[in-house]
């Protein structure tokens, strides 16, 4: 029989009680409503401070459990991401501490930015009087009044939130999550399995168990190019806590924050800006997961919910970051780096994400507008990388171009700072292990007020973003390739070829930017040169075909618009080697219907917009080549497509324009070439066409005047000159 | 504060003793049987580490009592789970410590007796006994170590592991060292009087 002696026995009571009271004065975990016998002196004013309170004590029923399924429920239900459940009367009161003790530290419910700095939706901070509630009812020894007046309880009992996904896709291997140790960071990679382009609304993740899940984060690799780094065991997931993977050739920036946090596991996307996925994607799922204490597997998957509809507006992701100047000396408590970006355009900030890793603190973000006025974007007072989330604007910000973003955080490598991951602090710098800094303020912007017929803004911002990345830190890579490719996307040439000519000093047998450097030179009307760098990057690209596909695409191309008879050749080549590439389907079926193949080239059309129904050019040529076979409503069909997905192209009105002249529509084909003509207004063909169409319905005033607006604009137009004269003659 | 901790520490050492008595068990293992001797044969230090089943700070520290278990086992220590919380009966308990790979054993502290004799409040927490004979000397009660500071304040890694430096005093027949700080998690639930 063990005879057991205690070390807070009668004798010592008055010191260790004081001890004990020192202790739990010094912490927030404190709330016990029953308090133990040794702390005799302060149970009774517990007691005295209750009876006071009880009078008017909350109750469960009438005031928590509103509380409580508004502002935790979210998480804490059973199967849910936090620990523990809280939908009922029983589950709060095994919680009634705790629940004090965070929501009085703000500790709970997650939520970093301070108030008043950024006017955020969904905003999770708990208001005084909701905090005052909480303490006032544990106090009370936590009531739970009476249930017939109880809120229902909230429902959780949906596998995914918004229904059935359109896809689902899984992770290859469920992974094993020790039960000890650090937190985790790793990546999974999730092939796009279906060979054609959707657009996503929406999507959730559901991370298998969400209770060990701080966040995750997915990312776009347009050209797979991490599962191609690690191709025996990328099934595995891939560890390290921020990638960088390849964004392709093809100016598509990353556009949309997709962003999972345990209280927001659906994302849904505004109205018109839905994300796209093409074939040969993949997913990369990076996850912050945190061991629980015993071993967990985790067998992620991610529900997506397209929409036919392409997007109306195209929003972009642009980063003020100071990586470069992060060399935090150990023990220094105060490290400021700051950044900022002069807007070129003007934009709609949806959404903001602040990132930094352990030794952030304080993170600010705000803009200077051009008539001086500071607007706040976001201040995280005490940054905590476990409660990292992006924060979305209740109403879109707007500003006006010419507007300076900035960016100020600091950071704390002293010991002091708990979550330092060196003890003693050691000299910490920029990098992707949790243990090295990173200092990054993304923005998620929309380009407004842009006049038709501009240029895409978000080259503007590209430009702007990468120009400043280069005066930081002047000879980066990737900066001076994204900055050559803004410029040659803007149509300025002969800068664009001059800037990839830089990077290939660095690396001169780089297939992309051979690749790049050809088509600004082509751009540039330098088509000779041109060629010669898309053959430069074939060979560059070696035994790797894959490689080939787009130089020799652009070449293909190129001989195409120099009506080169190599042209043919290549593109079957390409579309050999590349068999997925339905822009070179779509250019080779261009050349079989100049070759009057029209059979040939309807099949390589429709196997083209089988992997991309997307395609305006394939839906362009494939009415060319229905016409051409005398499929007069499949080409109106098609054209109708293509003018669905490229609004802005007169070309395709004017492709309609024609197609309905030919099916006998005379109005409806003048209304279309009209509309032609707004988007391309000195075009001389397209007015000596509608002259045409308004001569046939014997508008002779209207044809008369598009005669002559064709002849204003080419004085020498041989084919206006002559139906002027054959209408003067007729009337 | 400091000379307060120091004057705490006297009171460590002198201790008086409180009894329990044969016919009282100190608790049920998770068959239901009584539990009346925590030591045995050859042990000479006892710790009890207070836990909750449903309590996420107290099982994480699962691995780190592993640790310490092993570390241990084999120089005369002895060290238990102990689940004081009305809610965690035997099956849960059975249920929880198979999840958890628990390998050590594990009293249900039906009474809350053993934690009225350790005088502690919260899961995790950890008490240190050396053991003499029949006698149980409590010489350690507090956090396992420092990796939390409150709920929410937490290192990546624990810097100070006080209850493994008080173990091996306890080994070394030396002063122990105080709990440098409160435990950090979750209350233990009172038993409906």
């Amino acid at each position: 029989m063990t005879r057991i002696r205690s070390i807070a026995a009668v004798a010592a009571l008055a010191a260790s009680t004081f001890f004990l009271r020192n202790w739990r004065e010094s912490t927030v975990y404190s709330a016990n409503p029953e308090p133990s016998q040794e702390s005799a002196a302060a149970s009774h004013s517990f007691g005295r401070t209750a009876r006071v309170q009880s009078q008017s004590a909350p109750t469960w029923s009438r005031d928590i459990a509103s509380v409580l399924y508004k502002n935790c429920a979210t998480c804490h239900h059973p199967g849910g991401a936090g620990p523990f459940s809280l939908l009922t009367y029983a589950d709060a009161r095994r919680w009634g501490p705790q629940l004090m003790t965070v929501t009085q530290s703000r500790f709970m419910p997650p939520w970093l930015p301070e108030p008043g700095y950024g006017d955020f939706a969904d905003v999770r901070r708990l208001s005084d009087h909701e905090r005052d509630l909480i303490k006032q009812w544990v106090l009370a020894k936590m009531p739970q009044g009476d249930p017939a007046v109880a809120p229902a309880p909230p429902r959780y009992d949906a596998d995914w939130l918004m229904g059935k996904p359109d896809l689902i896709l899984k992770v290859a291997r469920p992974y094993t999550l020790p039960g000890g140790g650090t937190d985790v960071f790793r990546n999974f990679i999730l092939p796009y399995p279906l060979k054609e382009t959707h657009y996503i609304r929406a999507m959730e993740i559901r991370p298998g168990t969400p209770q060990i899940v701080h966040h995750a984060n997915i990312t776009i690799d347009r050209t797979g190019g991490l599962r191609r780094q690690f191709p025996n065991d990328w099934q595995n997931g891939v560890a390290g806590m921020e990638l960088m993977v390849d964004a392709g050739n093809r100016f598509d920036p990353d556009s949309h924050f997709l962003f999972w946090k345990p209280d927001t596991p659906a994302l849904v996307e505004p109205v018109g800006m839905p994300w796209r996925l093409d074939p040969g994607n993949d997913l990369i799922l990076n996850m912050h997961l945190k061991p629980s204490g015993k071993a967990e597997t985790l067998d992620a998957e991610v529900g997506l919910y397209f929409t036919p509809d392409p997007p109306a507006k195209q929003p972009m992701l642009i980063d003020l970051e100071r990586d470069d100047a992060l060399d935090i000396p150990p023990g220094d408590a105060n490290f400021v780096v700051e950044d900022s970006l002069t807007l070129p355009v003007d934009v709609d900030v949806f959404g903001v994400y602040p990132h930094a890793h352990y030794l952030g603190r304080d993170m600010q973000g705000w803009a200077i507008l051009p008539d001086g006025e500071k607007k706040w974007l976001v201040w995280i007072r005490n940054w905590d990388i476990d409660r990292q989330a992006v924060y979305r604007y209740k109403e879109p910000v707007s500003l006006p171009k010419g507007t300076v973003l900035h960016m100020r955080y600091t950071y704390d490598n002293s010991s002091t700072n708990i979550h330092n991951p060196h003890a003693p602090p050691v000299r910490v710098r920029a990098g992707n292990r949790s243990e090295d800094e990173m200092a990054h303020l993304w923005f998620q912007v929309l380009p407004v007020n842009v006049q038709p017929g501009a240029p895409d803004p978000r080259l503007l911002l590209e430009e702007a973003w990468m120009r400043e990345r280069l005066r930081k830190t002047p000879g980066d890579q990737v900066s001076l390739y994204n900055y050559a490719a803004a410029l040659a996307g803007e149509g300025k040439f002969p800068e664009a070829a001059s800037a990839f000519e830089q990077n290939l000093n660095q690396s001169p047998h780089d297939v992309r930017t051979l690749t790049a450097l050809g088509a600004a030179l082509e751009g540039a009307g330098e088509w000779q040169q041109a060629q010669q760098r898309f053959r430069s990057a074939i060979d560059a690209a070696g035994t790797d075909s894959s490689s080939t596909c787009d130089p020799r695409f652009d070449l293909a191309s190129s001989e195409l618009r120099h009506d080169q008879p190599e042209a043919a050749e290549d593109f079957r080549t390409e579309v050999a080697t590349c068999p997925e590439d339905a822009e070179a389907l779509t250019g080779l079926a261009q050349i079989e219907i100049e070759a009057n193949q029209s059979t040939q080239a309807i099949q390589h059309l429709t196997a083209a917009i089988r992997i991309d129904p997307f395609l305006a050019n394939a839906h362009e040529q494939l009415a060319r080549a229905d016409a051409q076979s005398g499929d007069l409503p499949g080409a109106l069909a098609e054209l109708e497509k293509a003018a669905q997905l490229k609004p802005d192209d007169a070309a395709i009105h004017s492709g309609l324009s024609q197609v309905l002249a030919a099916s006998g529509s005379l109005q409806q084909a003048i209304d279309e070439q009209r509309t032609a003509l707004k988007l391309l207004e000195d075009d001389a063909d397209g007015w000596n066409n509608l002259g045409v169409l308004e001569a046939r319905t014997g508008h002779v005033p209207a044809a008369r005047d598009a005669f002559q607006h064709a002849l204003r604009l080419d004085p020498q137009h041989s084919q206006a000159k002559s139906n002027l004269a054959r209408l003067q003659s007729q009337n | 504060m400091t000379s307060l901790r120091a004057a705490a520490l006297i009171f460590l050492i002198l201790l008086i003793a409180m009894c329990a008595w044969a016919s009282e068990p100190l608790g049920f293992d998770l068959r239901g049987k009584p539990i009346t001797d925590l030591a045995g044969p050859g042990i000479r230090v006892v710790v009890l580490i207070f836990a909750a089943s449903d309590c996420p700070i107290s099982n994480r520290y699962v691995p780190e009592i592993a640790r310490l278990n092993r570390e241990f086992t084999k120089r005369g220590v002895r060290i238990w789970w102990v689940f004081p919380n009305p809610e965690d009966r035997s099956s849960t308990v059975a249920q929880h410590n198979h999840a958890f790979a628990i390998t050590e054993p594990t009293v249900l502290d039906t009474r809350q007796s053993l934690v009225h004799l350790a005088h502690v409040t919260t899961t995790p927490e950890a008490a240190v006994f050396r053991s003499k004979g029949n006698d149980l000397r409590e010489v350690y009660r507090g956090r396992i170590d420092d990796r939390y500071l409150s709920i929410g304040q937490e290192r990546p890694r624990a810097q100070q592991h006080d209850l493994e430096a008080a173990i091996g005093a306890a080994l070394a027949d030396k002063p122990v060292p105080p709990s440098g700080g409160p435990p950090i998690g979750c209350s233990i639930v009172p038993l409906q009087k």
